[in-house]
């Protein structure tokens, strides 16, 4: 086996050498491609820290507001005029409230140690990626894998009867994508409510990718407003929330503004579109989209990354004849027509594999020639001479000749 | 992997976070001992005391918890664990691929497809009420056909679990031509183990009913085998003190378990292993070239969204390698139907394309082949079939 640099086979739009910028990758050893392998798993480490640390965050929130309120408690109890009794009580609820809000931060304490226990949980597993054990742990992937992509597609029950059946509830995110749940199915019943919390919940980071989800959730119930005749409530919902988006988004402002003088039976297409039932769907694919770069996980599912990816990595033209070996998933019609629209892999090299045995006909088991055409490997006419006297039959054809018959070829 | 640097990070933030929570208890508690302290005072000066005085004692505590300012207290840890917190996410973002789906082309999956594919998987692996709860959720009711012969399957390896051969029997017998036209002599194994099972436990005249019944059809083409089986008769109860003792082993029964499952998948048309599983485990070992691959394409979207062929070689193992592939060595291109590969007399092997080209499209002009010393004709190159 000879090293390579990557070869790309078009020209780069600076002209500059492909070679000088991927560097010369002799063929990656089992480790290394392990390795390779391990950092695929972003996602795997990544959703259940910011689930942690979200966690954390609104749990800080909550007990700097509470405190923040019992000072103030305290400081309007000692600047008005009250009575002994009155202290007295105000006293003892600012006590009590403080009780509740110790006993509220330690559940937010234990909540929290078992989310930093289900992130370890992953490192442990990613740790426990040996060259020796890689069947199970592949068997594992495999089944992380469709867990995420149950939830993707919303097949709850699937996913969480898949994950108790294999024991791997700690490294699925079944309960973040629970969460998202609420809010997707709230959209879907025309329920704002859950989906603004959920905005309020994550100001910051929204505000930091600039995102506009939260305007276009403002927008939907300005547009109901205006489907339910109810002008005068719209214009004043309009001034309180979507005024402070105009600096930045005033075309779309004004699109939907401009509904108050069509109402939702308009045949004008431009602005009928905005009444479209189906606006709530694409808002919970927005919301959806905003839910998984908030969390680090890809837009689509893992299973379809992967799926792309393995099916461009095997497909060949010989995997769309008839005699097709069963083993190749390609030969199955519902792969190939996933495979259909994508890219066939490549080769540099011959790589040959005798029909008989299986293996790989190479310089430690090359291939032999039949008079007829036909190759096979020296393995395979061996064993074949051993068993018939000499005699070779090629099971593709019927052609029968003798060993000696037999031309050696060299393919490098 | 070198994991241990995200472990210290990681121990760091809760470590951090641990800290945060103890300083907020403190700091309740330290408020909460103030106000009761306060209305302690209060209470207790009930009988002699001058309206103001509660006011008194009420400013005081004002100022008291103005002094403590429990707030900026926990400034200072939250701020640290901020800085932990913010820290991690860029470690992973160094130490992993962030972003999987670069090399993902939006060519969208046929949904039924897809999901076919995952109802197959979930009966082919024995998960049946998987495979069911699957179907009703994502209403690919259709797809539930596909889990009878598995299950057929799934019943005779159960049986064999518990050392019941009789439904791995009757498949065999059912099956009888197929396999024999797939060379497969399972049926002989089957028997095999059948046999020395009922001589070990049920005695010598079962198990001499058994050979005269189902073994004596094996008799010519298995001579051998037959024979040894015969002679076990000898010992019969007590095989594990004669020459033949390692029949008695379990591994037997693990490996023919293993060669009907490839059998019964072979004679069902469908692959031994579950081809969702064989896809993916490609799809992992593939990603990571495909998405360097990204690294270096950035810019052109539209080429890798409808390019036919990948630009570079995919590195997977041998098991993935299902079909021969010839690359010619001159032209560096891949033999197809049009352009095959031609065996040139002194042994090297050349794509058709190449030796029409050497040979100026000459069938009897001579050209010396590229690769050693020898002269050849290209109306004498042999087509080869891989």
């Amino acid at each position: 086996m000879s090293s390579s640099p990557m070869e790309v086979d078009s020209q780069l739009a600076n002209g500059s050498s492909v070679v000088a910028a991927a560097p010369a990758t002799a063929p990656p050893s089992k480790s290394g491609k392990l390795a390779e392998s391990l950092k695929l798993e972003h996602q795997l480490l990544r959703v259940p820290f910011e689930h942690y640390k979200k966690t954390i965050r609104s749990n800080h929130r909550a007990v700097e507001k509470e405190i923040s309120a019992v000072i103030s408690g305290v400081s309007a109890a000692a600047d008005s005029e009250l009575s002994r009794d009155e202290a007295v009580d105000q006293l003892s609820s600012l006590v009590s409230r403080l009780q509740g809000l110790k006993r509220k931060s330690e559940d937010g304490s234990r909540t929290e140690h078992l989310q930093a226990q289900k992130c370890r949980a992953r490192l442990e597993h990613l740790e426990s990626a040996e060259l020796e054990n890689m069947s199970e742990w592949n068997n594992t992937r495999m089944k992380r894998i469709l867990v995420d992509y149950m939830l993707r597609m919303s097949y709850y029950d699937t996913a969480v009867k898949l994950a108790e059946s294999s024991n791997i509830q700690d490294l699925v995110d079944i309960d973040v994508f629970l969460e998202a749940k609420k809010v997707i199915d709230a959209l879907q019943t025309k329920e704002i409510g859950p989906a603004l919390a959920w905005c309020a919940d994550n100001k910051s980071r929204l505000k930091k990718s600039k995102s506009k989800f939260e305007f276009q959730l403002r927008l939907q119930e300005f547009i109901e407003l205006v489907r339910g005749d109810n002008n005068m409530r719209a214009i004043s919902y309009a001034r309180k929330h979507l005024a402070p988006w105009g600096a930045t988004h005033m075309k779309e402002l004004q699109r939907v503004m401009a509904t108050l003088a069509f109402r939702s039976n308009t045949d004008y297409s431009f602005y009928k579109v905005l009444f479209e039932e189906k606006q709530w769907d694409i808002l919970a694919d927005q919301f959806k989209q905003e839910f998984c770069k908030l969390y680090g996980m890809t837009l689509q599912p893992l299973l379809n990354i992967y799926l792309q990816a393995g099916l461009s990595a095997l497909k060949t033209p010989f995997c769309y004849e008839d005699d097709c070996t069963k083993e190749d998933p390609l030969s199955q019609e519902a792969f190939r027509k996933l495979a259909q629209p994508l890219p066939y892999s490549k080769q540099h090299h011959s790589k040959l594999v005798c029909y008989i045995t299986k293996e790989l006909m190479d310089t430690e088991n090359p291939p032999l020639v039949l008079p007829n055409g036909y190759v096979y490997s020296t393995k395979a006419l061996e064993d074949m001479a051993k068993q018939n006297n000499g005699e070779i039959t090629c099971p593709r054809t019927g052609f029968v000749c003798d060993y000696t018959e037999v031309l050696k070829a060299y393919i490098s | 992997m070198e994991l241990n640097s995200i472990k210290d990070a990681f121990d760091r933030v809760t470590k951090k976070q641990k800290l945060s929570s103890s300083k907020s208890q403190e700091v309740i508690d330290q408020i909460g001992q103030e106000i009761e302290h306060a209305l302690l005072r209060i209470q207790s000066e009930q009988n002699s005391a001058s309206p103001s005085d509660h006011n008194l004692i009420l400013s005081e505590l004002k100022t008291k918890l103005k002094a403590i300012a429990p707030l900026n207290h926990l400034e200072g840890t939250q701020k640290e664990l901020n800085m932990a917190l913010t820290k991690f996410p860029k470690l992973l973002e160094k130490s992993f691929n962030p972003d999987i789906s670069k090399a993902y082309r939006n060519i969208d999956f046929d949904l039924h497809t897809v999901n076919q594919i995952i109802a197959s998987h979930f009966y082919r692996e024995s998960q049946f009420d998987l495979g069911d709860c699957f179907i009703n959720e994502s209403q690919e009711l259709e797809a539930a056909a596909g889990k009878f012969p598995f299950l057929e399957m799934f019943q005779i390896l159960e049986a064999m679990k518990s050392r019941n051969l009789e439904p791995a029997l009757s498949w065999a017998a059912r099956n009888h031509d197929q396999l024999n036209q797939n060379r497969s002599d399972i049926e002989l194994k089957l028997h095999r183990l059948q046999f020395v099972e009922i001589l070990q436990n049920r005695g010598r005249d079962e198990a001499l009913k058994y050979a005269r019944a189902f073994l004596t059809q094996f008799a010519t083409k298995h001579m051998a085998v037959f024979q040894k089986l015969m002679a076990c008769l000898l010992w019969a109860g007590r095989l594990d003190s004669s020459p033949y003792a390692e029949l008695l082993s379990s591994i037997h029964w693990d490996k023919l378990a293993e060669e009907l499952a490839q059998q019964f998948c072979n004679l069902m048309g469908e692959s031994y292993k579950s081809p969702l599983s064989v896809t993916i485990a490609a799809g992992v070992q593939g990603l990571p070239t495909l998405l360097k691959l990204m690294n270096v394409m950035t810019g052109k979207k539209q080429e890798w969204q409808t390019m036919k062929q990948l630009p570079v070689p995919v590195d997977l193992d041998r098991e993935f390698q299902f079909h021969s592939i010839f690359v010619c060595p001159v032209s560096r291109d891949q033999v197809s139907e049009e352009n095959p590969p031609m065996l040139l007399t002194c042994g090297h092997v050349l794509c058709k394309q190449s030796i029409t080209k050497l040979s100026k499209n000459n069938s009897t002009r001579r050209f010396k082949c590229p690769y050693c010393p020898a002269e050849v004709e290209a109306g004498q190159c042999t087509q080869l079939y891989f």
